[in-house]
């Protein structure tokens, strides 16, 4: 792939955070990062928390300077040009940053204001952003009266105010109701489908296996993991999600699962989720052996979520220390 | 230029919008003026009465380094905010670098402390009629904008390296009781005690005021009253190349 191609270029990216006086060791957030991002791509970065997105999101971004290593976005260096790649870039921050002080229009046409945008296309986007958002009827109020969630709606509408080629969320659906987060990762799939680059970090799983073409997991600074969900699967081979509803939860169940040593377990009123690692036949018998414990409603054996494998490839370096 | 008015455009909209804030930067320092300098003046009469200056003249020179102050204090206090609900970090992402953010926002503190004091100066005229030199209004808005600059970058300091509201809080608390009171803001420094009078010559806003009042009513050595602006310049400088440093190593 030709660096044209790519929205962003990572090459072994390190940040190191001195430590603080007297105080502890010197913290390695980002520890030799790389990797490439196409254009008109949605790409996710994964991982715990501490697992060091969020700085190499700050990288990126210009809001951090690396230790070593280069960064590029679309084509220019975040080192060299921190000016040229703000100039191509929106960011959500992963804190709920708004202007508590303005309205939310007034937010809107600040934020077009700063990214260059005529006044008469600014109020027109606007109102066409606060529909979307369903933030109309709060239009004229100022955002420090309005809720934790409305405020997160006037951080994220602000992206869909411009039309920077690249865009970075931070955790963008936090404080989001289920509604507006399905419609907002509608809206982010037509960004892509016209062409921008839109570089997500997230806690919610589920959000990055649905929305993104790409995924990086990282832990401890490294990646651990990249490829497609389809690519991530295969690095899962082996790991079946189970769900089991039983008419009454048997007693026996938590000794039972304990015993079959699940990668992942929860227990919701007489339903059963678990995660297990093993050949197929072997995870039919257990499953069985689980059946007989009660009377089972219903029974689903699938391939494994990117929960699982998140979990399976996390749990790894673990294990094997 | 566009990132300039931008940063402008931003301030504007949060203190025009914002009628309690714009009261405190405008009108607060003109009230301060038209009460405490008529009634102090009313009950005690003017520590310069021998050379025919009434305390409204003498305080005019204070009330507007006192708004110079007050303006910068509240500026860096919107610096604080904003980095404390993260708004500054998004900010420092938009296209335009931080030295343009800077002085984006040290003009919009300018344009602000030029129109409190053309309020509060043309107001003391026409209403007190304390005698200013007209013929001296350039030196005033240079002593104005200078001021005005000086401080903000002064506080753009603190507000940047703080991280906490409280301590925060108690700094600008602080800084404004030494500041202000041991200065010759609103008295006099000859017939304070020695060790006073030392402290507060030391201090960058009695170097202000006191060109502030050599601008207005002309009371003041000239050649001190020059090492005193030549001072304060060297202040403000210091405090704008520490700024730039800090807010370049903000993370």
């Amino acid at each position: 792939m030709s660096q044209d191609e790519n929205a962003l270029q990572v090459e072994e990216l390190v940040k190191v955070y001195p430590a603080k006086a007297g105080r502890g060791a010197p913290v390695r957030a980002v520890d030799g990062m790389s990797f490439a991002v196409r254009r008109g791509e949605i790409f996710g970065l994964l991982g715990p928390n501490g697992a060091g997105k969020t700085t190499l999101l700050k990288i990126l971004t210009t809001l951090l300077r690396p230790t070593s290593g280069r960064a590029r976005v679309l084509g220019c260096d975040v080192v060299a040009q921190p000016l040229e790649v703000r100039r191509r870039i929106s960011m959500v921050i992963q804190e709920s940053a708004a202007e508590m002080f303005l309205t939310a229009r007034d937010n809107l046409l600040t934020y077009a204001r700063f990214h260059y945008l005529a006044a008469a296309e600014a109020r027109r986007r606007a109102a066409v952003v606060m529909e979307k958002f369903h933030l109309t009827p709060e239009a004229d109020r100022k955002v420090q009266d309005l809720s934790g969630g409305f405020r997160r709606r006037v951080q994220v509408a602000k992206v869909f105010m411009v039309d920077t080629p690249v865009v970075f969320l931070d955790e963008f659906s936090t404080g989001m109701d289920p509604i507006l987060k399905r419609a907002v990762m509608g809206y982010l799939r037509e960004e892509a489908a016209s062409g921008r680059t839109i570089v997500l970090t997230t806690q919610v799983l589920s959000e990055a296996e649905e929305l993104c073409d790409d995924i990086l997991i990282m832990n401890q600074g490294k990646e651990v993991a990249r490829g497609d969900l389809y690519a991530l699967k295969l690095l899962s081979r082996g790991l079946y999600e189970i769900t089991m509803t039983f008419d009454q939860l048997p007693a026996r169940i938590e000794a039972e699962l304990a015993r079959l040593q699940p990668v992942r377990v929860h227990i919701e009123d007489n339903t059963v989720e678990l995660a297990l690692k093993a050949e197929e036949a072997e995870v039919l018998e257990r499953v069985s052996a689980l059946a007989r414990l009660g009377h089972v409603l219903k029974v689903e054996v699938s391939g494994a979520s990117l929960e699982d494998i998140f979990i399976e490839l996390l749990r790894g370096p673990e294990a094997k220390s | 230029m566009a990132a300039l008015l931008a940063v402008l455009y931003r301030e504007g909209k949060i203190r025009f919008t914002n009628l309690v804030w714009m009261f405190f930067d405008l009108f607060y320092p003109l009230l301060y003026f038209l009460l405490f300098g008529v009634m102090m003046d009313y009950t005690f009469g003017s520590p310069l009465a021998a050379l025919g200056v009434d305390y409204t003249a003498f305080f005019l020179a204070g009330v507007l380094g006192m708004a110079g102050f007050g303006i910068a204090t509240n500026t860096a206090w919107g610096f604080f905010f904003d980095r404390d609900n993260g708004i500054f970090y998004e900010m420092l992402t938009y296209p335009m670098s931080r030295a343009q953010f800077l002085l984006g926002k040290v003009v919009f503190n300018l344009l602000l402390a030029v129109a409190q004091a053309a309020l509060t100066v043309g107001l003391g005229v026409l209403l007190l009629h304390v005698p200013v030199k007209l013929e001296r209004l350039p030196l005033l808005l240079a002593a104005v904008v200078g001021g005005a600059a000086g401080w903000f970058f002064f506080f753009a300091i603190f507000a940047l390296k703080i991280r906490r509201n409280d301590l925060f809080n108690t700094v600008v608390n602080v800084f404004y009781f030494v500041f202000l009171f041991a200065s010759s803001m609103f008295y006099p420094l000859e017939p304070l005690p020695g060790w006073f009078r030392a402290a507060a010559q030391l201090n960058p806003l009695t170097w202000h005021v006191d060109v502030l009042r050599f601008a207005t009513i002309g009371v003041g050595d000239p050649w001190r009253i020059l090492l005193e602006a030549a001072a304060f310049v060297v202040f403000s400088l210091a405090a704008f190349a520490y700024a730039v440093r800090t807010l370049q190593r903000q993370e």
